[in-house]
């Protein structure tokens, strides 16, 4: 057998349990979303259902507003993103570059940003909004989100930063060029694949999100998904399920797509053989 | 941009808002409603819809809450100063808004033709020291479920006593993957499932004194009875892992054979098992007849600055037609005389077994600090129910912790 | 290029650190101000009671008992994670078949919000109806369905389980990105010198994979502590309070109980532990870092 063969074999071999155990609540959610309701509550409960109900999925998208829900959460989770990531790479590359006074304080007080809970801080968080008439405006989540996110997306970016070395930079000013230049020209597309890891994680933060969303935003059309769904299921007499899960599958979608598209960056090498 | 800045703009923005709105002389009701089913928040646009129709200087900006967030949101909004103009609340939590001074009286607006046409026991739970502190808006009383088809294959007859429910549960669970009795141990409403045993075995939540009635023999009498009920199987096994959904999806799946709940499993049944042949009963008696009456309140925020405007729209959202539909809907009890006087109510089986109740309904004591009341008793049976301690350990404990919340 | 730099940096840190310090700060005070009060029931502020809230926290057995709670739940999900996902991470930064959908796969149950996330298992767990039973009776594995959440050593168990099961995208991706920056030098001129894997694995990719198996600790341990959503929507805390940890005690008092006093006090004890653990760790195992990380000038 060829070695990659077996070596493949071994892995996935080892890989499998986790991937089972990840793998079941998904094949639970979409067995629930396309089976007819009257099929929910059968015993004992089976996989198997009568027929393939897509309908639930149109239904649910019309009923639970899902669309206007879907666009909430991508303004909230791209714009928060976009902020974070502005706001972030200066401040990493002068971590990972620059000594000044205050940068032990100030990694101090980025990790203590991250300590409080949002569910802990929510009324005050509530009240700072409402003095600055925010409440029930999707920007508020962008801020917040941005804020939260922030003493993350800088110390990851911080940490990639420092693994590029600084001889090519270097080596651009010995040659004339500035300093903004050699950044945006040499640094910036190594950097490239830290920024789209650090995208990813602040952008499912903002979209998975749900204790501030759920007490920022009041009206339901400005919902985002997770709160959304989650208002199909809490504290009803009768909870569609049907729907419910059709909605948590659609939710997931995107984000499984942003995964595949950017796992690529994190292959070994890359940040080095562009170096090379 | 700095935080300075920021506020200025946002300022500035507010400003501009205000007096934009102003200039079209328009009234907003902030409206939060708690949701009930996926109809609720549609039904009540359509209700805003129409009166905005009639009074188009007046908007009616609805919210609809999921329940298990829906304290949670109205905390914040009040600790934020955003409360809304008025909302829907369970009124076991209106004596806690009132002794803060969040709730309004209504009685002032209410003038006597509209007051007349609330059914007086369910007005009853919403007046407190003699004024009323909102309008009942849903009601509904307890009865019991039976499954015939069990009933029948088990050789049972459906039970008015508690004798006679144990030996039905008994026979029941002897049938495979059945059981007799269904008992919910989980979340919400726990503390209810008990108050129908002990009610009906003649004890009561407090005692005439204002101390709590846990610790009276009536009570210990109505958990012990339970827990022999799931020590020798004749409940769905673990109690503790059932909440109200969880133990009505058992039985809407033909595996219980009684169980308590409230008029709204109804509709679910027919949409989502209507092969299952339930009846509609009164709860077993022991010493007392009796069935929890429970309603949710409607109420005007002290605060508000739209008071005139948000009781015109509730006015209008009274109006019979409105009440008809939500009531139907919602599968919820009348509130209003005019929608109780109704055919339906008498003819439907189903909704007059849950009516047939109303007369000797109870309803949870108005008193502060009822969640943690309410939890205290939840934890107790379920430490009873794990068999971590006895009923009359669990239940003198609770009673204790509870007079000393009670202050007394 | 070694030189103080003089304004430059700090302007480059100025403005991420306003919007963290007034978005973050603000609320915190408020937090700090509201322990110190004594609170209506609606989170009015009545007046200054000093240190009346702290001492009712430290007086409630329940709050003891939900403190040791979050100690285990902490330790037990932090350290199943980095266990789990370590291996995981090496696997994945090789090559191999089908590497890409393995590590989507892996990656996955990081798509969905905790939320509904635990609503999903919930659903699956539940006693009667669960497809999680009715599967393992097919295969054989049980004669009986399992009450997954009745009891608290159970349900806390399986809640255990699941929070190390969504922490591990996040913490194998964090890995995956420092293995990808592991040169590949050492383990060339390793290999010459006749290293097996396992000297390989010990004694070049532990220690250069030290500050990320040291922010995954840091950051993890931060995450789960305060994490509420699992426990929160599959047992609320119960039965009897005993799946209670910190954050969802915190969460009944505040929103339930409306004890806002209480809570906010709970608030800053979290805090101070959390702090607490970050210097300690930091000042102890994060010591010899500064003197080692590439390119970082001195």
């Amino acid at each position: 057998m060829p070695p990659m063969l077996k070596k493949s074999l071994i892995y996935w071999a080892i890989l499998s349990p986790l991937v089972v155990v990840i793998l079941f609540p998904f094949a639970v959610m979409f067995v629930t979303a396309v089976r007819p309701r009257d099929e929910l509550f059968v015993y004992p409960p089976r996989w198997g259902f009568s027929e393939f109900r897509w309908d639930n999925f149109a239904e649910m998208w019309v009923k639970t507003n899902f669309g206007e829900a879907l666009f909430n959460s991508l303004y909230v989770s791209v714009l928060s993103t976009a902020l974070a990531l502005v706001l972030s790479i200066p401040a990493a590359y002068a971590l990972s570059r620059y000594r000044f006074p205050g940068k032990g304080a100030y990694r101090t007080f980025l990790l203590m940003t991250q300590m409080m809970s949002p569910i802990v801080l929510v009324l005050g968080l509530f009240r700072l909004m409402v003095a600055l008439g925010m409440v029930n405006n999707l920007n508020s989540l962008v801020l917040t989100y941005a804020a939260f996110n922030m003493a993350f997306t800088i110390w990851m970016l911080q940490s990639y930063f420092s693994t590029i070395p600084r001889d090519l930079e270097e080596a651009a000013w010995i040659d004339g060029a500035s300093h903004f230049t050699s950044l945006v020209r040499i640094f910036l597309p190594l950097a490239v694949p830290a920024m789209a890891v650090t995208a990813i994680f602040s952008f499912i933060n903002g979209w998975n999100e749900f204790v501030l969303a759920l007490t920022m935003i009041r009206s339901s059309d400005d919902f985002t998904l997770p709160v959304q769904i989650y208002s199909q299921v809490a504290g009803r007499y009768q909870v569609e399920w049907h729907h419910v899960m059709a909605g948590t599958v659609l939710a997931t979608v995107p984000v499984a797509i942003v995964f595949s598209w950017l796992q690529k960056y994190l292959i070994r090498g890359m940040a080095l053989g562009a170096v090379k | 941009m700095t935080p300075a800045k920021r506020t200025t703009l946002a300022a500035s923005a507010l400003t501009l808002g205000v007096m934009a709105s102003a200039a079209f002389a328009e009234t907003t009701v902030d409206f939060t409603v708690a949701e009930y089913s996926s109809k609720t928040g549609p039904f009540f646009e359509e209700v805003a819809a129409a009166f905005e129709k009639e009074n188009p200087d007046i908007d009616i900006n609805i919210e609809v809450v999921p329940w298990d967030t829906l304290l949670q949101r109205l905390t914040t909004d009040i600790a934020g100063g955003a409360a809304p103009d008025i909302s829907i609340i369970g009124t076991r939590w209106l004596l806690d808004f009132a002794e803060q001074g969040i709730a309004e009286p209504v009685d002032d607006y209410l003038t006597p033709e509209f007051k007349s046409t609330f059914i007086d026991t369910f007005m009853a739970p919403s007046v407190i020291d003699g004024k009323i502190m909102g309008l009942p808006v849903a009601a509904s009383a307890r009865a019991m479920l039976v499954n015939m088809d069990l009933f029948e294959q088990a050789g049972a007859k459906p039970p008015e006593t508690w004798d006679e429910l144990y030996d039905a549960a008994q026979k029941i669970s002897t049938l495979p993957d059945s059981y007799g009795f269904g008992l919910q141990g989980k979340e919400i409403e726990t503390d209810a499932y008990f108050y129908y045993s002990l009610w009906t075995h003649g004890g009561d939540i407090l005692n005439a004194d204002g101390t709590s009635g846990l610790a009276a023999p009536e009570a210990i009498e109505a958990a012990t009875l339970y827990k022999k009920m799931v020590d020798e199987g004749l409940t769905q096994p673990s109690p503790t892992n059932y909440s109200r959904e969880d133990l009505f999806n058992l039985f809407k799946q033909g595996k219980v054979g009684m169980v308590f709940t409230f008029p709204m499993l109804i509709p679910q049944i027919q949409e989502e098992a209507p092969d299952l042949n339930y009846q509609v009963m009164p709860f077993p008696e022991k010493a007392a007849k009796a069935t929890y009456g429970v309603t949710d309140t409607l109420m005007v925020f002290a605060d508000s600055d739209a008071k005139e405007e948000a009781w015109k729209f509730i006015e209008f959202a009274y109006k019979d037609e409105w009440r008809t539909k939500f009531d139907h809907g919602e599968g919820f009890l009348p509130v209003t005389k005019n929608v109780a006087a109704e055919d339906y109510y008498k003819t439907d089986k189903d909704i007059a077994g849950f009516a047939a109740g109303l007369p000797y309904a109870k309803f949870a004591p108005t008193i502060a600090n009822w969640e943690e009341i309410a939890d205290v008793t939840v934890r107790a049976l379920q430490r009873v129910y794990l068999g971590q301690e006895t009923p009359e350990e669990a239940l003198t404990a609770a009673a204790a912790e509870i007079n000393k919340i009670r202050g007394k | 290029m070694k030189s103080f730099n003089g304004f430059k940096p700090l302007a480059m840190i100025l403005p991420g650190l306003l919007l963290a310090m007034f978005i973050i700060g603000y609320p915190v005070l408020d937090l700090a101000h509201t322990s110190l009060q004594e609170v209506s029931r609606f989170g009015q502020l009545r007046g200054f009671t000093g240190l009346d809230n702290f001492a009712e926290v430290f007086a409630d057995p329940l709050f003891w008992g939900s403190l040791e709670r979050t100690a285990i739940w902490t330790v037990t999900v932090v350290g199943g994670t980095l266990i789990i996902s370590l291996p995981i991470a090496i696997i994945l930064n090789d090559d191999f078949y089908g590497r890409g959908i393995a590590r989507v796969i892996i990656m996955l149950p990081w798509a969905i919000s905790l939320t509904m996330t635990a609503v999903v298992w919930r659903w699956a767990l539940n006693g009667r109806a669960g497809l999680l039973n009715a599967t393992l009776m097919d295969m054989g594995l049980l004669a009986e369905p399992i009450e997954w959440l009745a009891e608290a050593q159970l349900a806390f168990t399986v809640e255990i389980l699941i929070g190390i099961l969504v922490s591990i995208p996040f913490t194998t991706t964090i890995f995956l990105g420092g293995l990808s920056s592991l040169p590949q030098d050492s383990y060339e001129a390793s290999m010459v010198d006749g290293a097996t894997r396992w000297d390989q694995f010990r004694h070049i990719t532990l220690p250069l994979m030290k500050p990320f198996i040291n922010i995954a600790i840091v950051l993890n341990v931060i995450y789960v502590f305060n994490s509420l959503p699992i426990i929160w929507v599959m047992t609320e805390g119960g039965p009897a309070n005993g799946t209670d940890i910190l954050v969802t005690y915190l969460y009944k008092l505040a929103f339930r109980f409306g004890q806002i006093g209480k809570a906010s006090a709970i608030s800053l004890i979290m805090f101070g532990v959390l702090l607490l653990f970050t210097i300690i760790y930091v000042a102890l195992v994060m010591r010899g870092e500064k003197d080692s990380a590439p390119g970082e000038e001195e």
